[in-house]
């Protein structure tokens, strides 16, 4: 197959296709498992191959895609013939970035592959998962147990071959609960990274069951607290709601794809621009994120991405200023030659597909922010006169250009003089996306660092759904809206 | 039409027969296209061709499911999805309840809403529309982005039950236009929803993106105070507001569990305005609807609400088994909604401009990322987005940047609900996440709902 795959390489060169790549999917599996009250609602398998061809012609892309291998020919013939048509509307032509021609491996770190674990298995720790819910005041019970494995191979035209086997885990519990006002309240949790490895053996019951007590004890408390008032206060977002707020107000905004319009029709643009690099004062001087690919057991760290480009620890904001961007091959080059300026000086390695029918897009890897020196959390707690902790993804919506959000969260408790005072449900809180980061006013230390793995990313028109990670602190930023 | 495929699903139901348990096999097959454009250029072109073949297994109480994404060239390949979801059927936990088999008592076949021509419109084709709706509207500072997707959905169902099969087929597309002005970053939309050939006007595109153009161009733009306003929804907003009816609502199961704001005691009485009409009707081609559902029940116009009044919930045939309720032929990968007409007569945007005014209206064509806040309460919040516009009393027009809305569906579609327009619209709602399911909502032309706050306004576009 990779044979064929390379002379269909060569020949679409020869017709005069300035850049050809292939992914082949001979597999991807997945398995996936919901127990709803007790009920195995879910007991799904499902296995994917097929084949993606990008085509670069006179500046312009064509791609198609084909579960049928039958006629290997007609699917590259298909993708050359979109990137004629393509063609015949270029603005600005497509260059790539240099890249270093790879030929190697990557595999995801895993001990046990949970498709060699029997399904009965699963079945029976999703049971014991559900069992640790079943307890008063709860009225609905979600378990969720989701596995992925791919291998990927990919080839180009400019003689890379990159082979790809990576495995993904992930799992959720979550409650429901009605309030004396007949008000439904969810408490949930999810797995994120625990040790080297992420195969079936990161599941580990005692964990659970520890979340299970806890989730189940906060929800009771949602259940009979006090509404969340209208208030200006310091928020302190805990990892169950900071992920989320890197995610859409940095994560999304720094895709250089977005910023460069190419997600205008339907995700939306970025209030970024391209005089910001360098420049932008983007939060607080707390503030350091950067787009880690490198960070160990992530499933945003894919070894190369679908540019076949290596993984990279790139700095994105730098003690509060915009420096860079998560990009791929085509767009640096277009934004360097936009700004007139070296802004991008090599593709970050972030252009990434989600199957082997779509193309690769940029997408995020592990977007993390940098610990502080600011403690623990009691030490934040103790040093806030006037504020609320939040946790749990209620809701989450943001404005086309992620310029301003509104979340609501699962639970706050709400601190006076450096104490926690009461629980309150229905949190919520808004605000502009700069001036928020800029009221960053403390950044946890490395005790309260997690790497949070997010399943469902969704972008790109088709539409995509990706996979990444998120490490962050626990961070307080002052005076926000909540309770609206 | 091909015949391949029902001998496939033939042979591989007499395949599995043999097994002990019961099997029903769901065939899906799309070929797509999608042209992306952007900063004026096609920025993506791109064709699928697709196969799916979900086999679910049922034993008594126990039910799993295998789906491949696969090539029909290979028997042995599809024979082993049989095998696969037999045994996983053996090894999963038995529900508290017994799932329906699908059972399909005659052959049935629809291809009412399927055009070839639509199906397989060409490359250079779906550039021209573009090029002809966009036509003098593109400078260097006003530039394109959009979408034109189009394809073939064909989903086939037989189970060891019957020798019967189920047939669908559909071609749609979906257009999105985008001008957008690359410096003062304001951006306006006009869009489409084909079911057929002539459903696509480029003209009409053309009239509405030229519209507003004018008025981003020409008019004075404004951060609005924030305050209570008087909205006139454009029909993908009301779109949205109906998909999250439909989601938070009129859901059996969704209510079941804890997610939904209504409830059984609500059903009969008057929770919505009297404007307000909403059905599920399998009758509305534009719909890409599908006159039977999964489980072979006959789909006929089915009421949500009827001048307000609340007629009953959607139930799927696993949620109806589940909680003991009746199923509603809603076993189906959409619905076909349709909210009716009120008595407005306002069919295009250039008449609501300059209709006569008692006060500022402001409009709001397309509700950005919209999410529930608080299920029970109905709570949704969102931004606008793509041309609002602040028709002002005294006839003048501003361009306002965009606001956020955080309201209430029940009081949306309730006691604020001031008018409908007898025109309606199909409204493309389809997702591409996952299997191709072309999906539309039949919205009225514009929606005015009085009183409705804003919590949060732009400083800029
Ligand atoms: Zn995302």
């Amino acid at each position: 197959m990779l044979d064929q795959i390379k002379a269909h390489l060569d020949r679409l060169r020869a017709s005069g296709a300035t850049y050809v790549d292939c992914r082949w999917v001979p597999s991807e599996d997945a398995n996936a498992l919901t127990m709803w009250n007790g009920n195995l609602k879910q007991a799904a398998s499902s296995r994917q191959s097929g084949v993606g061809i990008r085509v670069l012609f006179q500046g312009a892309w064509g791609f198609s895609a084909a579960s049928d291998l039958s006629d290997l020919g007609i699917v590259f013939d298909r993708a050359l013939e979109n990137a004629r048509i393509a063609a015949e509307r270029v603005t600005f032509p497509v260059r790539l970035a240099e890249k270093d021609s790879v030929q190697d491996t990557f595999i995801s770190p895993c001990a046990v592959d949970p498709f060699e674990v029997p399904l009965a298995e699963k079945v029976a720790f999703l049971e014991l998962l559900d069992a640790s819910l079943n307890q008063r005041g709860v009225q609905q019970r979600m378990s969720t147990l989701d596995f992925i494995r791919k291998q990927v191979h990919f080839a180009d035209s400019e003689g890379s071959e990159i082979g790809k086997q990576i495995i993904e885990v992930f799992a959720h519990i979550g409650v429901r609960g009605v309030d004396p006002e007949g008000t439904a309240h969810e408490r949930t949790f999810r797995l994120g990274r625990r040790g080297a490895t992420r195969g079936w053996e990161s599941l580990d019951l005692d964990h659970f069951r520890e979340n299970a007590e806890r989730i189940v004890s906060e929800l009771n408390q949602v259940l009979q607290a006090e509404t969340c008032p209208v208030d200006d206060r310091s928020v302190i977002l805990l990892p169950g709601i900071m992920f989320l707020q890197t995610h859409e107000t940095i994560g999304h905004p720094l895709e250089l794809d977005r910023i460069l319009g190419y997600e205008l029709a339907f995700a939306g643009g970025s209030f970024v621009t391209l005089q910001d690099f360098g420049e932008l004062r983007y939060g607080s001087e707390r503030l350091t994120a950067r787009a880690d690919a490198t960070l160990p057991n992530s499933p945003g760290s894919f070894g190369y991405d679908d540019d076949g480009v290596p993984a990279e620890d790139n700095l994105l904001i730098d003690r509060g200023i915009l420096v860079g961007a998560i990009t791929g091959r085509q767009m640096v080059e277009e934004a360097n030659a936009k700004a007139q300026r070296i802004i991008f000086p090599e593709s970050s390695g972030a252009n990434r597909a989600t199957a082997f029918y779509r193309v690769p897009i940029e997408r995020m890897t592990n977007i993390n922010i940098d610990p502080g020196c600011d403690g623990t959390l009691d030490d934040i707690v103790a040093r806030t006169e006037r504020g609320i902790i939040l946790d749990g993804d209620r809701s989450w919506s943001i404005g086309s250009n992620r310029e301003q959000f509104h979340f609501a969260c699962e639970i706050g408790w709400l601190v006076e003089d450096g104490r926690v005072i009461d629980v309150v449900k229905n949190a919520t809180y808004k605000d502009d996306t700069l001036r928020f980061w800029n009221a960053l006013s403390a950044v946890g230390d490395a005790s309260t660092w997690e790497v949070v793995y997010v399943e469902n990313c969704g972008k790109g028109q088709p539409n995509q759904v990706m996979q990444l990670g998120h490490g962050i602190p626990v961070c307080r930023f002052d005076d926000v809206r909540i309770g609206e | 039409m091909s015949d391949r495929f029902l001998e496939t699903l033939s042979h591989l139901r007499v395949y599995a027969l043999d097994k002990p348990c019961e099997i029903a096999i769901f065939y899906h097959e799309e070929a797509s296209a999608l042209m992306r454009f952007a900063n004026s250029a096609v920025s993506l072109n791109t064709t699928e061709h697709l196969i799916r073949l979900e086999i679910t297994a049922f034993y008594g109480p126990r039910r799993a499911s295998y789906e491949m994404i696969t090539d029909l060239s290979e028997p042995a390949e599809l024979r082993d999805g049989i095998d696969i979801a037999a045994e996983m059927v053996k090894h999963v936990q038995p529900l508290t309840y017994t799932p329906t088999v699908p059972e399909f008592r005659e052959s049935f076949c629809d291809e009412a809403a399927y055009d070839p021509a639509l199906a397989e419109l060409s490359g250079a084709d779906k550039l021209a529309v573009f090029n002809a709706a966009t036509t003098g509207l593109e400078t260097e500072a006003i530039q394109l982005s959009g979408i034109f997707s189009n394809g073939a959905n064909t989903i086939a169902q037989i189970t060891t039950r019957s020798p019967h099969t189920q047939v669908f087929r559909t071609s749609d597309a979906q257009v999105t236009m985008v001008l957008a002005h690359s410096n003062k970053k304001w951006e306006v939309q006009a869009e489409q929803s084909a079911q057929q050939l002539l459903d696509l006007d480029p003209q009409a595109l053309r009239e509405e993106l030229g519209f507003l153009v004018e008025r981003f161009t020409h008019d004075p733009a404004q951060q609005l105070p924030l305050g209570r306003y008087d909205i006139v929804f454009g029909p993908a907003a009301t779109a949205t507001l109906i998909s999250f009816m439909n989601w938070i609502a009129v859901n059996g199961g969704m209510m079941k569990r804890g997610y939904a704001c209504l409830d059984e005691a609500q059903i009969g009485e008057q929770v919505l305005s009297p404007e307000f009409t909403l059905a599920d009707d399998p009758n509305r081609r534009e719909t890409y609807p599908q006159r039977r559902d999964y489980m072979g029940l006959p789909r006929t116009p089915f009421p949500f609400f009827e001048e307000g009044i609340f007629k009953g919930f959607a139930w799927t045939q696993d949620d109806a088994d589940e909680f003991g309720a009746e199923p509603t032929g809603h076993t189906v990968a959409h619905k076909s909604l349709s909210l009716s007409g009120g008595g407005e007569d306002v069919g295009t945007l250039r008449a609501l401009a300059f209709v006569p005014r008692d006060g500022d209206l402001l409009y709001i064509p397309f509700l950005h990322y919209m999410n529930v806040v608080n299920p029970t309460q109905s709570l949704v919040t969102g931004s606008s987005r793509f041309g609002a516009l602040l028709l002002k009393r005294d006839g003048s027009i501003v361009t306002p940047y965009n606001v956020r809305l955080t309201q209430r569906i029940l009081d949306i579609f309730g006691d604020r609900l001031a008018w409908l327009s007898q025109q309606t619209v199909p409204y493309n709602t389809s997702s591409s996440y996952g299997a191709r399911n072309p999906t539309a909502v039949i919205v009225p032309r514009f929606m005015r709902v009085n009183d409705l706050s804003i919590s949060h306004s732009n400083p800029t576009f």
